[in-house]
C-alpha cells in the first residue's frame, strides 16, 4: 500500500510531509525527555531487522499462499509508539530511496498511513487498553489481530483519500475504496496473527522485553488524549470543508476532492503565470503563430487544475507530436553528446 | 530467498556506484537532495492530461547518467519492476474515462492518456530517487539530513538502520536456508513456527543492539551522536543547483515540445 | 608508570536471574603486559571484560585503573583508556564507511575535526588499511574487518587493550597478520580466546578461569603445558605443544 508519487499531487504530498514531520518532531521531543539513548541504537538495528522480517514468507493456513509483515505493530508493541513510529519511517525511507517503494513526495503520505494510524491510533486505544488488563495469550492474539486490521484499515482508507484528492487517478471513490479495503482486512489479519506469534515467544522466553516497552514508554493519557483531540478537529474540519464542497457540486465527493486540490495548485501559480505571460508579450521575438500556440497551451497547462479538457485542434496536436518527438531527440543527443566529450577528455588525459 | 538476495544486490550495488568519482558524485550532498526534491515536484505538478510538457523532464535523468558515468542497464532494470500498485491503480483509467479525442488521424480515449502520464511520471520519479542514492550513498545523504536540521537522533537511526540491513538480511537468509533444508516442500514458514522463528531473530537482534550499544558508550557514546563537519557549498555547486532550478521552472511555465513544435510545423506550412 | 595498572580486588557479579558469574577474582596486571585469559564456555570470562570495562558493574569488590576506581563518574575517562576490541566486528562498525566508523570514538571526545583526522588517519596507518578507509563495513573481508575494529579503537589513543576473541572466524593467514599486528602494539594487553596456540605465542601471561575463580595465574609457558590443570578447565594443551600426529615426535 505504497502511495507512488506518480500517483500523488504537490499539496497533497507537502500537506502529508508537514503531518508526519510534526508527529516526528513531537516523537523525537518525547524521546530526548525520557533520556532513554539506549533505545537509539535498538531503534537502529530494529529498523533493520523490520527489513530484512518482511523477506519471510509466512504460510497462510488453508490458502496455499503465503503473506509476509510490514511491522508497523510489531514496532508500536516492542519499542512503544513513539521509537516505534520514528522506526517505521526510517524503514520507509530506506525503501524509498533504494527500492523505489514509494516515493520522495509521498514518503509523507507513507509514513503517516502506515505509522502514524498504528503506533498512534490502533495501538493506545485498542492494543494497550487490552494488555491493561494483564497478559494471556489469547488477549495477545485477539489485541494484535484487531489492532492491526484496524490500523491497516486506516492506513488503507488514508491511501484512498490521499490518491483521489491528488486527483490522477479516474477512479471513482467508491470503487477505490471496494477495491482496497477488504484486501487490507485480509493483509491486516496476516499481519495481526504473526505479530501476535512473535509477542508471545517473546513474552514467554523474554517477558522483561515486553514489560519494559509496555511501561517504560511515559505515554501519559493527556498525551494520547492531545493527540486524538488534534485528529479528531483536524477530521471535523476536513469533514466540513468536504461536504460543503459535495453540496455545492453535484458530481459528487470525489469530483469536489479533487477540485479542492486542483483549486488549491491554481492559486499558486496564477499571479507567476500572470507576470510570466506579460513578460512573454514584451519579449516575444517568436513568429505569431508558434506564440499563440504557446499561449494557448500554457493556458491548458494551468487549467487543467479545473478539469477542463483541452480543446486541441488537430493542428496543434500534431504540432506537439512533433514538438515532443523533437524533444526527446534533443535529449538522447544531449546525453550522447555529453558521453562523448567525457570520453575523449579521458583519452586526452590518459 | 532469491529476494533477499536480490535486495542485498541491489543495495550493494547502489552503495558501490554512490562511491565513484565523477563531477556529479562531487557534488555536495544537499544540492543534490535539494536538486531532486525539486524536480519530483516539478514532474508531479503536472496535470494529469499533460504529456508533452513533462517531455524535456527527461533531460534531466539523461544528464545525470551520462555526467555519473552509471550503467543504465542495471537501474533501468530496476525502474522497470515499477510498483504493481501504480500500473494496477492506473490501468483502471481507460475504463473509467472513455471520452475520445483525436490525436493526429486517431482517435485514443482519455484513460489512455491518463494513464500514459501516470506511468510517465512514475517512471521518471522513480529514476530520479534512484540516482540520488546512487549519486549520493546514504551516509552522506545522512550528513545532508544532518545540514537540514533534521535531528541527530533521527539521523543516526537511519544510518544504523542501512548498516544492518546487510547484517540481518543475510542472517534472515541463513535462517531460512536451515529452515527450507529441513522442510523441503513448504513454500513459506509453517504457522507453527511463525513465532520461534520470527521471534528467535527478533531476540538475536535484542541482543545485538545491546552490544552495539556497548560498543557505542565503549567510545565516548552519551546520547548524542557526532558528526564531522560538513563541506561548504562551492561555487560549482551553486551553478549546478541555479541551472536546474532555471531549467526546471521554464520547462513548468513553457511548453517546450509545443514551441518546437509549432515551430516546424510553422516553417513546414 | 603506576597509573597504567589495572587492578581486580574480590570481585563479585551476581546477574539478575540469580546466576553468579563472578566469584571473587582478584589480580594485578601491570603496565606494557600481555594477558591472555582463558577458559571453558560460560567459565565468567565475557563477564570479566563487561565488568573491566565498566558495562556492568560489581556485586562486590571493585576495579581501578591507576589509581581511578570504575564508576558511573569515572567511565569516560576510564574508557579512554581501555579500548575493547569486539567479538564480533559487526556489533563494532556501526557506521556506513571506515573513516566514521573510526573517527566515531575521537568525535565523541569533541576533539576538533583537524584532529580527528589526524588521528583516523594515524589508526589505519597503524593497521594498515589506510587504502579501504572509504569503504563500507559490508564491502570488508573478514580480516579488514577486524583491523578497522582494532583501529577504531585506537584512534582513541587507549593504554589499554582489552580484546574479546580476536582471531575468532578468521582464516589462517588473516589470523597470523592480526597476530603480528597485535604484537607490534606496544599496550599493555588483555586478551579472552579458545585459541589457545594465539595465547601461547602472543601473552607473556595466561590467567585460567574456571566457574567463576580464577583456577591459575602465572607465566604462559609454565600453565599452558600443564595438562592435568587444562584438563580439569576443559581446555587443552596448544597444539604446538601436543605430539606429533605424523613422525609422532614427543614433545
Amino acid at each position: 500500500m505504497h502511495m507512488a508519487d506518480a500517483l500523488i499531487s504537490p499539496v497533497v504530498g507537502g500537506a502529508m510531509w508537514v503531518a508526519t514531520a510534526g508527529v516526528a518532531a513531537y516523537s523525537i521531543k518525547k524521546i530526548q525527555t525520557e533520556m532513554d539513548e539506549k533505545k537509539v541504537p535498538l531503534m537502529g538495528v530494529m529498523g533493520a531487522f523490520i527489513f530484512a522480517s518482511q523477506m519471510i514468507n509466512f504460510t497462510i493456513p488453508g490458502t496455499g499462499s503465503s503473506g509476509h509483515i510490514g511491522g508497523g505493530l510489531i514496532l508500536a508493541i516492542l519499542l512503544g509508539p513513539y521509537a516505534g513510529f520514528l522506526t517505521m519511517a526510517s524503514v520507509l525511507t530506506i525503501q524509498a530511496l533504494f527500492f523505489a517503494d514509494g516515493g520522495l513526495l509521498a514518503l509523507g503520505s507513507n509514513i503517516f498511513n502506515m505509522g502514524f494510524f498504528t503506533c498512534f491510533v490502533a495501538y493506545p486505544l485498542i492494543y494497550k487498553a487490552f494488555m491493561g488488563k494483564g497478559y494471556s495469550k489469547r488477549r495477545i492474539v485477539f489485541a494484535s489481530v484487531l489492532t492491526a486490521m484496524i490500523g491497516l484499515q486506516m492506513g488503507a482508507f488514508g491511501v484512498v483519500l490521499q490518491t483521489l484528492f491528488s486527483g490522477k487517478t479516474e477512479l471513482p471513490f467508491g470503487t477505490f475504496v471496494l477495491l482496497m479495503q477488504p484486501i487490507h482486512l485480509a493483509i491486516g489479519a496476516v499481519e495481526g496473527l504473526v505479530t501476535a506469534a512473535v509477542v508471545t515467544y517473546i513474552w514467554n522466553s523474554r517477558p522483561e522485553i515486553i514489560e519494559r516497552a509496555a511501561s517504560g514508554e511515559a505515554i501519559g493519557n493527556v498525551s494520547i488524549k492531545k493527540v486524538v483531540a488534534g485528529m479528531v478537529v483536524i477530521a471535523m474540519v476536513t469533514g466540513a470543508g468536504l461536504s460543503w464542497f459535495a453540496s455545492s457540486n453535484p458530481d459528487g465527493l470525489e469530483w469536489a476532492m479533487i477540485k479542492t486540490a486542483g483549486t488549491a495548485e491554481l492559486e499558486a501559480t496564477g499571479t507567476l503565470h500572470q507576470q510570466l505571460s506579460d513578460l512573454q508579450t514584451k519579449t516575444s521575438f517568436l513568429p505569431d503563430y508558434s506564440f499563440k500556440a504557446s499561449e494557448s497551451e500554457m493556458e491548458q497547462v494551468v487549467g487543467e487544475g479545473e478539469e477542463v479538457w483541452p480543446a486541441v485542434s488537430g493542428g496543434t496536436s500534431t504540432a506537439g507530436l512533433v514538438g515532443g518527438g523533437m524533444t526527446l531527440a534533443l535529449a538522447v543527443l544531449m546525453g550522447l553528446g555529453v558521453s562523448m566529450l567525457k570520453k575523449r577528455k579521458n583519452r586526452f588525459s590518459a | 530467498m532469491s529476494n533477499i538476495m536480490d535486495s542485498l544486490y541491489n543495495m550493494r550495488l547502489l552503495d558501490d556506484l554512490a562511491r565513484q568519482d565523477t563531477v556529479i558524485h562531487k557534488l555536495h550532498p544537499l544540492v543534490k537532495l535539494l536538486a531532486t526534491v525539486s524536480y519530483l515536484t516539478v514532474v508531479v505538478s503536472f496535470g494529469r492530461y499533460d504529456i508533452g510538457g513533462i517531455l524535456p523532464l527527461v533531460i534531466y535523468p539523461v544528464m545525470v547518467f551520462t555526467l555519473a558515468e552509471l550503467p543504465v542497464k542495471p537501474i533501468v532494470l530496476r525502474i522497470l519492476l515499477v510498483s504493481p500498485f501504480i500500473i494496477g491503480i492506473g490501468i483502471l483509467n481507460p475504463f473509467f474515462d472513455k471520452q475520445i479525442f483525436v490525436l493526429g488521424d486517431r482517435e485514443i480515449s482519455r484513460g489512455w492518456v491518463t494513464f500514459l502520464s501516470i506511468l510517465l511520471k512514475s517512471g521518471l520519479t522513480v529514476t530520479a530517487a534512484l540516482l540520488l542514492i546512487a549519486t549520493t550513498g546514504m551516509d552522506r545523504l545522512g550528513s545532508a539530513l544532518r545540514m537540514l536540521k533534521i535531528p541527530r537522533i533521527f539521523v543516526l537511526q537511519l544510518l544504523l538502520t542501512y548498516r544492518y540491513i546487510s547484517v540481518l538480511m543475510e542472517e534472515v537468509a541463513r535462517t531460512l536456508r536451515a529452515y527450507s533444508l529441513r522442510a523441503p516442500k513448504q513454500k513459506g514458514v509453517h504457522r507453527s513456527a511463525w513465532g520461534s522463528l520470527a521471534g528467535q531473530l527478533l531476540l538475536r537482534t535484542f541482543d545485538r543492539a545491546q552490544r552495539i550499544y556497548e560498543a557505542m558508550c565503549l567510545r565516548g557514546f552519551a546520547g548524542e551522536y557526532n558528526t564531522g563537519g560538513f563541506g561548504k557549498l562551492r561555487i560549482g555547486d551553486w551553478v549546478y543547483l541555479a541551472v536546474w532550478f532555471l531549467f526546471f521552472i521554464t520547462v513548468r511555465f513553457y511548453n517546450i515540445p509545443m514551441l518546437i513544435g509549432s515551430l516546424i510545423t510553422g516553417v513546414i506550412r | 608508570m603506576s597509573h597504567h595498572k589495572l587492578e581486580v580486588k574480590d570481585l563479585h557479579y551476581n546477574y539478575p536471574d540469580g546466576h553468579e558469574a563472578v566469584k571473587g577474582m582478584s589480580f594485578c596486571i601491570h603496565h606494557g603486559e600481555s594477558v591472555g585469559i582463558i577458559g571453558a564456555n560460560g567459565a565468567g570470562k565475557s563477564t570479566l571484560l563487561m565488568l573491566l570495562m565498566g558495562v556492568l558493574f560489581p556485586s562486590e569488590g571493585e576495579v581501578s585503573v591507576g589509581d581511578v576506581h570504575v564508576t558511573k563518574k569515572t567511565l569516560p575517562m576510564i574508557r579512554q583508556r581501555l579500548g575493547m576490541v569486539f567479538q564480533d566486528p559487526d556489533d563494532q562498525l556501526f557506521m556506513n564507511t571506515v573513516y566514521d566508523d573510526v573517527a566515531f570514538g575521537p568525535r565523541n571526545y569533541k576533539l576538533d575535526e583537524n584532529e580527528v583526522e589526524k588521528r583516523v588517519l594515524q589508526a589505519l596507518e597503524l593497521v594498515g588499511i589506510l587504502h579501504l578507509k572509504d569503504r563500507a563495513p559490508f564491502k570488508l573481508s573478514g580480516g579488514e574487518k577486524r583491523a578497522a575494529a582494532i583501529a577504531s579503537v585506537l584512534s582513541m589513543q587507549p593504554d589499554i587493550l582489552v580484546m574479546d576473541e580476536p582471531t575468532a572466524a578468521l582464516d589462517p593467514k588473516s589470523r597470523r597478520r592480526v597476530m603480528d599486528l597485535l604484537g607490534s602494539f606496544k599496550h599493555t594487553k588483555i586478551v579472552t580466546s579458545h585459541d589457545i596456540d594465539m595465547i601461547y605465542g602472543m601473552c607473556d601471561r595466561t590467567i585460567v578461569i574456571k566457574k567463576g575463580e580464577i583456577a591459575a595465574d602465572g607465566a604462559t609457558s609454565e600453565i599452558l603445558v600443564n595438562a592435568e590443570l587444562m584438563e580439569a578447565c576443559g581446555l587443552e594443551v596448544p597444539l604446538a605443544l601436543q605430539n606429533c600426529p605424523v613422525c609422532g615426535t614427543q614433545k
